[in-house]
């Protein structure tokens, strides 16, 4: 148990990969969305914008870095793979939960402030800010932990098969995708297809990610417990 | 020590590694006891560091067992701290410099002793605050060196941790390695090519040679094994008739062999009365003509292959 938290703390050691640099990329796209509404004469509309998701396409490189630079690093310090996976997943989980009641409470804010005096949408999206508090955090935190999963495994690929693992990984997910669209199209179930969709809700479609997530989760462990540095 | 009820630091059996197109470790079968500071000498891709990281659990055997303090070291927390293998290429972190890695090996070595690192990086010159990716190759090794001292792991892997560094830094390298080795005696494995420079701190030399152990003894053992033979060419031969010879070389009617085995003092009068004259062969000498002497073995049976087909 120690040695997990050690290894939570050895990816704290430089402290801007992260805290630092998700920081000034939630401050800084904040502050460009503001400035921006600003510059559009109002219309009475509402402003929406994504420039909340900023940080968490970072959290998918963050993913494929804390593998590949980390990895090889944990190793010549006696570090298990098991060891390593738990500290460095369990650090990720605890920063993308902060910010998910982080931006939560954001959310808060910008509706009492009227949009931030701008009627603007940044953090407080029609669809998500009507749910329960609990259902909008866990809704972030799932979306988060799947980038950052993305981001884990395919470096733990390319880490064990180079390139060749990276190139029947996508031909797999372009055959697999293909063949479904395929499947649907012929069997004609694209309304129903339409429907599923519509109805989905923040919370199912995060039950549907967190089931993505504990799929990409086991895939990475099994594929790094045979890595090499 | 030798109680056979305690497991040995070290233990090999039977362990074959194969890459696609290679085999690194052919059938190595080694046992190696605590507390000694061991030579793990061969040749480029002779299987040094393979050897290396099967043992610490960074690679793996494609068969066969390898055991550290009589357990598994593969994702074995237990055994694997108590361990410290710093490779040769070794990476690190992006945005590391030599201060947070040495910052993250106090935070899971548990000997580790910060005042001998410091120590150590005034010796060396090390700038502790430049990116490590910036560092020259000496300076690199370097930080690889003060990890695998200051660390005081019962066992600690060296694999040729001099490459880049100058004559200077490398005596001081092995001068603070014998000294703290005295201080705090633990299993030090050195993989090196400078034969001659390390010689004089190994107590046990290990050969490895095409991923096979061509030679595993006490370096005081092996050094009386081969005698260098030199005087006249006819004379030479029929000293050296029945004997292993590992290296022949001549010049005119001159012959300079080396032979395997002792020499009695009654050989030594022999010799004397031939008008031959004996000299010791160096560790290094010994290596390169054992090395040799297999590659000319391995090179034999596959022509008599050929020969057959």
């Amino acid at each position: 148990m120690n040695r997990v938290v050690n290894v939570a703390r050895m990816q704290l050691i430089n402290k801007w990969t992260f805290l630092g640099i998700p920081a000034i990329i939630m401050v800084s796209a904040f502050l460009i969305t503001l400035a921006i509404w600003a510059m559009i004469p109002a219309s009475g509309e509402t402003f929406y914008s994504g420039a909340s998701q900023a940080v968490m396409w970072y959290f998918m490189a963050l993913g494929i870095q804390s593998l590949t630079l980390t990895f090889p690093f944990s190793q010549a310090m006696s570090v298990s793979r098991r060891t390593f996976y738990i500290g460095t997943v369990g650090l990720f989980a605890t920063v993308a939960l902060a910010i998910s009641v982080l931006y939560y409470l954001l959310g808060l804010v910008e509706v009492a402030t009227n949009g931030w005096g701008f009627n603007g949408q940044l953090y407080a999206l029609d669809w998500i800010a009507t749910e329960h508090a609990v259902v909008q955090i866990l809704f972030y935190f799932i979306a988060m932990v799947a980038l950052f999963m993305i981001g884990f495994w395919f470096a733990t690929i390319y880490k064990r098969w180079q390139a060749t693992g990276m190139l029947v990984t996508w031909i797999a997910i372009a055959v697999v995708l293909i063949g479904l669209l395929g499947l649907t199209s012929w069997q004609g179930w694209w309304p129903v297809v339409g429907q599923w969709f519509v109805a989905q809700t923040p919370l199912s479609v995060s039950g549907w990610v967190a089931l993505f997530c504990a799929v990409l989760a086991g895939g990475s462990y099994l594929t790094l417990r045979r890595a090499t540095p | 020590m030798n109680n056979p009820t305690t497991p040995a630091a070290i233990e090999l059996r039977q362990v074959t590694k194969t890459y696609r197109d290679a085999t690194a470790l052919d059938n190595v079968s080694l046992r190696l006891e605590g507390n000694r500071i061991y030579g793990l000498l061969g040749r480029n891709g002779a299987g040094k560091t393979t050897l290396m990281s099967v043992l610490t659990g960074q690679g793996f055997q494609t068969s066969g067992e390898a055991l550290v303090f009589g357990q598994h070291p593969y994702e074995n927390d237990g055994v694997l701290s108590r361990i410290c293998f710093i490779r040769e290429s070794q990476r690190y972190p992006e945005d590391f410099s030599a201060q947070r890695a040495f910052k993250s090996a106090s935070l899971f070595f548990k000997h580790w002793d910060q005042a001998f690192a410091d120590q150590l990086v005034e010796e060396f010159q090390l700038p502790l605050k430049r990116r490590i990716k910036k560092l020259s190759r000496g300076q690199l090794s370097a930080v690889g060196v003060i990890i695998g001292l200051a660390s005081r792991a019962e066992i600690t892997f060296f694999d040729e941790p001099y490459l880049g560094l100058d004559a200077v830094a490398r005596q001081i390298f092995y001068d603070r390695l014998v000294e703290d080795f005295a201080a705090h005696p633990r299993t030090i494995i050195l993989s090196s090519h400078l034969i001659d420079e390390v010689a004089n701190l190994l107590e046990h030399v290990v050969l490895i040679d095409r991923g096979r152990i061509i030679l595993d003894d006490d370096a005081e053992a092996i050094r009386g094994t081969a005698v260098t033979v030199a005087g006249n060419a006819s004379a030479v031969q029929s000293f050296a008739a029945g004997r292993e010879v590992l290296h022949r070389e001549s010049l005119g009617s001159l012959a300079s062999w080396t032979v395997e085995g002792r020499m009695t003092n009654a050989e030594r009068a022999e010799a004397a009365e031939l008008g031959l004259e004996l000299a010791p062969v160096s560790l290094q000498q010994l290596v390169v003509r054992k090395t040799m002497a297999a590659t000319d073995a391995v090179l034999d049976t596959d022509s008599e292959l050929e020969v057959l087909k």
